[in-house]
């Protein structure tokens, strides 16, 4: 049996090892397009902030695979699928037959259509190719814009700060991580990133990139302007999605997969940040993860695993604060009633909300010992109108 | 006692070291940690972790 990955990140290298250790006889081909063995992207912030060298983003070296009898083909990139005679083709025009093919494309940032987006010192990090630029341009100026505050905004944001330039993040929201935070929670977290230095414009669209040849700033929609001589953009991914749709696979945002990670396609899988499950495409780790394993199960035995959708992971660390969304943490209004604490010298916030004396939701920024508390409480549905004064002064929890 | 590491960012679990901001105690070995703890740093599952 010959299993042939296309896309060498954490997706299609979990999906081989999977399929070595399931069928030791199988014979496993991972295409990559970049000429690197696979690194971890986390890692790419502390090489930008310039805390480890570019070595240490491997995980492991060739002989690793070599050792399992997977095949590395690096710098490869895979042009074209034929689901009907089980083949791909190489750039160079090689041919290559599988039995069972995964498409661990990943993803590619998204970069929206803005005027002056034709200079010199405007980037997006996604590759390691990516950062080494990022890294050798921040060494030559001293400011930076950051266009968008998400999660992936503010690593970059701090990373920079970290390596020296002065750093404002430019976010449409009115707060930073809207999807987790309120607005008070938010205010807290701009306190801390503002402590560390970086400079927070929020409530912002940006217009247009300024400068001659190089990058000189940026005006907004408001007609502000805001110098920088680089903009970043952290304005999200999108789904590598062109081999598949040009071979007729069903394909929306990501390459459509049913509940064993097959595609339209007989014998054609997807796993990570190219495939699409019942409408989502996560773009985080620990999906593509479990995503690549299940796949990896039924490219071994069809119809054996199956998969049910990823409870992402309520706890993130933001630029060293540690972020926690639990329930239905942004609920207000009528029924609801919500509590709030917020430290913004300690750089601590607690939210909570109660439906009916019962907590229905908690935000917690920086409080790791009562992050665990608050979803027992909430998965126990424990009346807790008697004592919802002690929520906020912390004796208990 | 065996330091793990977690695949996905590369924290490593050192069991001297526990992870009492979580709970987890100095001395707990990793195989001991409860099956709902996440690396700290990337939140992956105790399965994302390899032996170092």
């Amino acid at each position: 049996m010959r299993y042939v990955i296309i896309g060498n990140g954490v997706a299609g290298v979990t999906a081989a090892q999977a399929l070595v250790q399931a069928d030791p006889a199988g014979e496993v081909h991972i295409f990559g397009r970049e000429p690197y063995l696979y690194y971890r992207r986390p890692l790419l912030w502390e090489f930008i902030a310039g805390q480890i060298e570019q070595e240490a983003v491997f995980y492991r070296p060739a002989a690793w695979y070599a050792e399992r009898g997977i095949h590395l083909h690096l710098g490869v990139e895979v042009v074209a699928l034929d689901p009907a005679t089980r083949k791909i083709t190489l750039a160079d025009g090689l041919q290559v037959a599988y039995d069972r093919l995964l498409l661990a494309t990943g993803g590619r940032s998204f970069i929206p259509a803005c005027a002056g987006n034709d200079k010199e010192g405007i980037f997006a990090l996604r590759t390691l190719d990516d950062a080494r630029a990022i890294k050798a341009y921040a060494q030559k100026v001293s400011t930076a814009l950051i266009i968008g505050g998400g999660l992936l905004g503010l690593e970059t944001a701090r990373a920079l700060a970290t390596a020296g330039l002065t750093v404002t993040v430019v976010e449409f929201f009115p707060y930073l991580l809207p999807r987790q935070l309120d607005a008070e929670g938010a205010q807290v977290l701009q306190a801390l990133l503002e402590a560390q230095g970086m400079r927070v414009t929020t409530g912002a669209t940006i217009e247009a990139i300024l400068g001659n040849s190089h990058v000189e700033g940026i005006r907004l929609k408001d007609g502000r302007v805001l110098s920088g001589e680089m903009v970043l953009f952290s304005t999200g991914i999108r789904s590598e999605t062109g081999l598949a749709q040009a071979a007729g696979l069903q394909v929306n945002k990501g390459v459509v997969v049913d509940e064993h990670l097959q595609t339209s396609a007989e014998d054609v899988y997807a796993a990570g940040d190219a495939a699409e499950f019942r409408g989502i495409v996560y773009g985080i780790i620990p999906p593509a993860i479990e995503q690549a394993r299940i796949a990896a199960a039924n490219m071994v035995a069809p119809g054996s695993a199956r998969y049910a959708g990823s409870i992402p992971s309520t706890t993130l660390k933001v630029a060293g604060a540690e972020v926690t969304t639990l329930g239905q943490a942004l609920a207000e209004g009528e029924g609801y009633t919500v509590l709030r604490r917020a430290e913004i010298e300690a750089g601590r916030y607690r939210r909570f909300v109660l439906q009916e004396g019962r907590i229905v939701g908690a935000i917690l920024l920086n409080e790791p010992e009562r992050a665990k508390q608050a979803a027992q409480l909430i998965q126990k549905k424990a009346d807790f109108s008697a004592y919802a004064d002690q929520l906020l002064v912390g004796l208990s929890i | 006692m065996d330091k793990w590491e977690c695949m996905v960012c590369g924290y490593v679990y050192d069991p001297t070291v526990g992870d009492p901001e979580h709970g987890v105690a100095p001395g707990t070995r990793f195989e001991d940690l409860p099956d709902d703890w996440v690396c700290p740093d990337c939140g992956a599952t105790k399965d994302m972790f390899e032996k170092l």
